[in-house]
């Protein structure tokens, strides 16, 4: 009977357990889509200031800014490391620390000093727990982070980067390419490489605008908004990272679950059976010895 | 007329309307129908939009581009919130913040001028807004 016993628990627990990865992936599923949303806003966003520059461009304008001159000084370096707030989410959490403590290393040979700041409390326990300095760190960013917080961050590292206080800012986090695949990886936001997220530059008929005051103070407005949306754009596409990763991580653990109460059952009705047919050899034993 | 505010987290406003009044960096800047192609630099302040029909509805943005072309207004700002939703004690609170940056040296002063206009702006644009709700 034991034997029996043990395993209908096991089941029992099991089965519970499937329960909470099952709720787990729908919760994530809708959270997915919310983010996705406000991924495709912001990306209507970026295209329209993308527009703008292939305007000014087209007004005759050098793209030149000092946020987009690479730096001669190598003082101080910032890296973000953009971590979840919560687990369960598969090999999310460890492939952008990774990522993100490999250009720490680069990033360390090559300044004097190198300012860690890290998202999510996943990253923050791991690296508290590996006693790296966190310059600063936020858990505010969950699976809806907005733009007047990233829009603070992204602020403060602006000034700091006019003012000569950091020379460069990485940023580490999960790039969200299609539904299928997303990437950890690390980018350099300033000096910032290009004034548009996506090269995709649609042909529009050249238009005789009028610039209010000139194309060059236009520039001089585009190119810190664009940093922002970049930055912006890397906690957005996080975010939809992440639950699409742990849509995957707490489906694949469903169907484990699954595939274990079935097996489960089968060895369960199979100890209950030999254990009854035990059960009858013992009765009919008994009773022959007694004739 | 075509009138919409792009933020990077929603599009805030799509909406026709008569008119509108966009903040420009040196002041206002009043769009009709049929206005030529512009491209400005927006400053902080007060967006107004008079309705088809004659309402106005006043929003408050910050920074960012106004674009007009064949009678669509679009404003690709980082902020758009209602004017009447702005809290002067508030907004006075972060003018303060600014005028406490300590500036040391020409960056810094650049940065913390730029920082008390806006605040200066947003003060003014939510006492405004205290203003049109009474």
């Amino acid at each position: 009977m034991a034997k029996a016993k043990a395993l209908d628990k096991r089941r029992k627990s099991i089965k519970n357990i499937r329960k909470i990865t099952r709720t787990m992936e729908l919760v994530s599923t809708a959270q997915f889509r919310r983010a996705m949303e406000r991924a495709v806003a912001a990306a209507s966003y970026s295209k329209r200031l993308a527009q703008l520059v292939s305007d000014l461009a087209r007004a005759g304008l050098k793209t030149e800014h000092p946020l987009l001159a690479e730096r001669e000084t190598k003082r101080r370096a910032a890296l973000f490391i953009l971590t979840a707030n919560r687990g369960m989410c598969g090999g999310y959490n460890s492939s952008i620390l990774r990522s993100g403590l490999a250009r720490l290393d680069e990033l360390r040979r090559e300044y004097d000093e190198v300012e860690l700041y890290v998202s999510g409390k996943r990253g923050l326990s791991y690296l508290r727990y590996r006693k790296f300095d966190i310059t600063r760190s936020f858990t505010q960013f969950d699976h809806k982070p907005s733009y007047d917080e990233v829009l603070e961050v992204a602020n403060e590292a602006l000034n700091r980067y006019r003012t000569g206080e950091l020379d460069r800012v990485d940023v580490a986090f999960c790039e969200f390419i299609t539904l299928s695949k997303q990437r950890a990886t690390t980018t350099t936001l300033l000096p910032l490489s290009s004034l548009t997220t996506d090269s995709e530059d649609e042909a529009r008929a050249a238009i005789e605008y009028e610039f209010l005051p000139s194309p060059a103070s236009i520039l001089e407005e585009v190119v810190p908004n664009a940093f922002r949306v970049q930055l912006f754009k890397c906690f957005l596409d996080a975010a939809v990272s992440e639950q699409i990763a742990r849509m995957m991580a707490m489906k694949a653990a469903t169907d484990n679950a699954d595939q274990m109460i079935s097996s489960l059952t089968t060895t369960y009705n199979r100890a209950r059976q030999s254990q009854i047919t035990n059960e009858i050899i013992e009765v009919i034993s008994g009773a022959s010895a007694l004739q | 007329m075509k009138c919409c505010v792009v933020t990077p987290e929603a599009t805030v406003v799509d909406k026709d309307a008569r008119f509108v009044v966009a903040p420009l960096y040196d002041g206002e800047y009043g769009v009709a129908e049929n206005h030529a192609p512009v491209v400005g630099r927006l400053g902080a302040g007060e967006l107004r939009m008079t309705l088809l029909d004659g309402t106005i509805e006043r929003w408050y943005v910050e920074g960012g581009f106004l674009e007009v072309l064949d009678n669509n207004v679009s404003l690709l700002t980082n902020r758009a919130v209602r004017l009447e939703t702005l809290d002067v004690a508030t907004s006075r609170e972060a003018l303060a913040r600014a005028q406490a940056i300590t500036s040391n040296s020409d960056e810094s002063a650049e940065v913390k001028e730029a920082a008390v206009l806006l605040a200066r702006a947003q003060l003014r644009a939510a006492q405004k807004g205290a203003l049109v709700k009474k």
